[in-house]
């Protein structure tokens, strides 16, 4: 299994006035190569365990072994390297920084990577031509459209090649169009090889046959109806 | 492995260079401001360094000891008699009365220092025709001839006539005619000065003949001035004894309390800033977090994003000193600092036209760098350690 989660809890500010008890006695496991749908409402845990399960940080209980390493076990510092290894993030609203240029912004991840300027660029270029942005390249972020945005944001999670792909209700700010054509691309990456999880409550998105498996989560827990 | 350490350095650099030019409005006004200070504290030290060199050189001249009597604790005419009690003090070698004294030109209102001395009797004086720009030196028995300083013939404007009057304590006017100017290099000591026969001092400020101010003293071995100051003392107990090393200290002395109050004030620029640049780097703007989560959530290390902050600090830092520095320098050199000269050049209203070379010795450069580029290191960096611990996972939705 490249995702593994075994009574996984996450509890914020614990011990205070103000703890949250976001997930509780989470079971999953996700096979190389699949794709999944977590699905729920907002609020529901559903980024929360797409966190932990993008190593950004370990669950306060429980056992998550990604890509072969036990979360619990990895400092701060190495989680944040397996995390830059291992996982490709695409996040809501796509999250670029509107003033670098959609090059930049792609590049991102490998700036710490010690990765020359000729070998980023060469690597964003084949990404762009791939995903049909490289007329963009040089173009301040702010200033493309939706849809082009969206395809930076892919770019941005595949440059570090990654295996595993996560994506944070990345359909929220899309119309129609725009999220199927998201889903076709996931849908090539999974024919790659990669291995996909999507929280998202959009039901073009966990009812599309890409989709290998939909996971409801409810009040921090997997829900079976 | 260093070759990828230099490369993500390298990287992270830029990444810097791009985020001060996305932030420019905001960063080209703390450079100006941080610019300013460094200019304003390096002009200081530059031009007090420089000045306290060139009195340093311009004492050398000074006599190595100088009698003055005293009375009720204020200086009075000495009797020339006086001198011929020294002659007995073995090490002395020659004792030359002079009169020295101040002037206030009320038209003008300048304070010009009036020096009765026969130039000739001095230790060197006969040297003393190279400071001159233009003209000679009073010769014995010629009535009314002097040497002026640059700053004096611009305050009487005697660029064009060699006459001029200047009023005895009883207001009667006595006439003289300018023999020579002092050249704008030894501006510091002469721009006010008006270099005469003591005998025409004593009759401009009506000092009874066989009288002078002072008695300038040099002696066969210099390693003896103190032993022989001890003795005049002893013989003149009326009198004050100065020697060379004490004026140069007084020197000293005076120009580091100018610049100690000056440095305080200027220090107090540099705080102030510093505490706006903490002010400044300890606030975090919500796209600045947003940025932050956004890396770390990319994989961004606390320390690389800490690096960034560093290397920005860093930038902002050096160009200012840099900028700062070559101002400073460009201000003293070729603006004979404008600024500083009021505070540093003394009470005296007339201001000496001299030109100044810029001086800063190594410690001082350092010490300025340590004063202004650290303080501003540390008080971005630290801060930024705050900004850089923000969690990745705000990037998130909810």
């Amino acid at each position: 299994m490249l995702i593994a989660l075994e009574n996984v809890c996450k509890i914020y500010n614990q011990g205070q006035a103000n703890e949250v008890r976001a997930l509780s006695g989470i079971d999953l496991s996700v096979e190389a190569g699949s794709m999944l749908c977590l699905k729920g409402p907002s609020g529901s845990g559903k980024s929360t365990l797409l966190a932990i399960i993008g190593c950004v940080f370990p669950p306060t209980s429980g056992r998550a072994a990604i890509a072969g390493k036990q979360l619990a076990r990895l400092p701060d510092r190495f989680l944040t390297i397996h995390r830059r290894e291992s996982i490709g993030f695409i996040f809501q609203k796509f999250n670029v920084l509107p003033e670098l240029t959609v090059l930049e912004n792609i590049t991102l991840p490998l700036l710490p990577l010690g990765i020359s300027p000729r070998e980023r660029r060469q690597r964003a270029k084949t990404l762009m031509e791939r995903l049909g942005i490289a007329h963009r390249e040089n173009f301040p972020a702010g200033q493309i459209s939706g849809g082009e945005l969206q395809r930076v944001a892919i770019a941005r999670a595949l440059i570090n090649r990654p295996p595993i792909i996560l994506a944070d209700e990345p359909t929220a700010h899309l119309d129609t169009p725009l999220s199927r054509e998201f889903m076709a691309i996931m849908q090539q990456l999974q024919a790659e090889g990669k291995t996909i999880v999507i929280a998202s409550h959009d039901p073009l998105v966990f009812e599309h046959p890409a989709i290998d498996r939909q996971v409801a989560i409810q009040d921090g827990r997997i829900h079976v109806p | 492995m260093a070759k990828r350490g230099i490369e993500k350095q390298l990287n992270i650099l830029d990444y810097a260079l791009s985020s001060l030019w996305r932030r420019r409005t905001k960063n080209l006004s703390i450079l100006l401001v941080f610019s300013a200070v460094i200019f304003l504290v390096a002009s200081f030290l530059m031009v007090s360094k420089a000045l306290s060199d060139r009195a340093g050189q311009l004492l050398v001249a000074a006599p190595e000891i100088t009698v003055q009597r005293m009375s009720a604790g204020r200086q009075e005419a000495i009797p020339l008699a006086h001198g011929e009690r020294l002659q007995g003090i073995f090490g002395i070698r020659r004792v030359v009365p002079r009169v020295w004294g101040y002037y206030f030109d009320e038209v003008t209102g300048a304070n010009f220092t009036v020096l009765g001395v026969d130039p000739l009797q001095m230790p060197g004086g006969d040297g003393l025709a190279t400071a001159l720009a233009r003209g000679r030196l009073p010769e014995e028995g010629e009535a009314g001839m002097v040497v002026v300083g640059q700053g004096v013939v611009e305050t009487l404007a005697l660029e064009n006539r060699q006459l001029f009057s200047l009023f005895r304590p009883d207001l009667s006017l006595k006439t003289l005619t300018v023999s020579g100017e002092f050249a704008k290099e030894t501006g510091i000591m002469t721009a006010d000065l008006l270099l005469m026969h003591p005998a025409e001092a004593r009759d401009l400020f009506l000092i009874a003949p066989g009288f002078a101010t002072d008695l300038c003293i040099s002696v066969a071995n210099s390693r003896e001035i103190e032993t022989i100051a001890r003795k005049i003392a002893e013989l003149l107990p009326d009198c004050r004894v100065l020697t060379r090393p004490q004026i140069q200290k007084t020197y000293q002395v005076v120009f580091g309390w100018r610049s100690g109050f000056a440095s305080i004030c200027l220090l107090s620029a540099v705080a102030a800033f510093i505490i706006l640049a903490w002010d400044k780097a300890s606030g975090l703007a919500p796209e600045e977090r947003r940025e932050i989560a956004i890396l770390k959530v990319l994989g961004w290390e606390t320390a690389d994003v800490l690096a960034v902050r560093f290397w920005e600090a860093c930038l902002v830092s050096g160009l200012a000193f840099l900028l700062g520095m070559l101002s400073a320098f460009a201000h003293v050199l070729f603006f004979s600092a404008f600024l500083f000269r009021p505070i540093l050049l003394g009470w005296s209203v007339l201001a000496p036209g001299l030109s100044l070379v810029p001086a800063l010795a190594l410690g001082d450069f350092l010490l300025l760098a340590a004063f202004t580029v650290l303080p501003y290191l540390a008080a971005t960096v630290i801060p930024a350690w705050r900004s850089a611990t923000v969690p990745a996972d705000s990037a998130l939705g909810g």
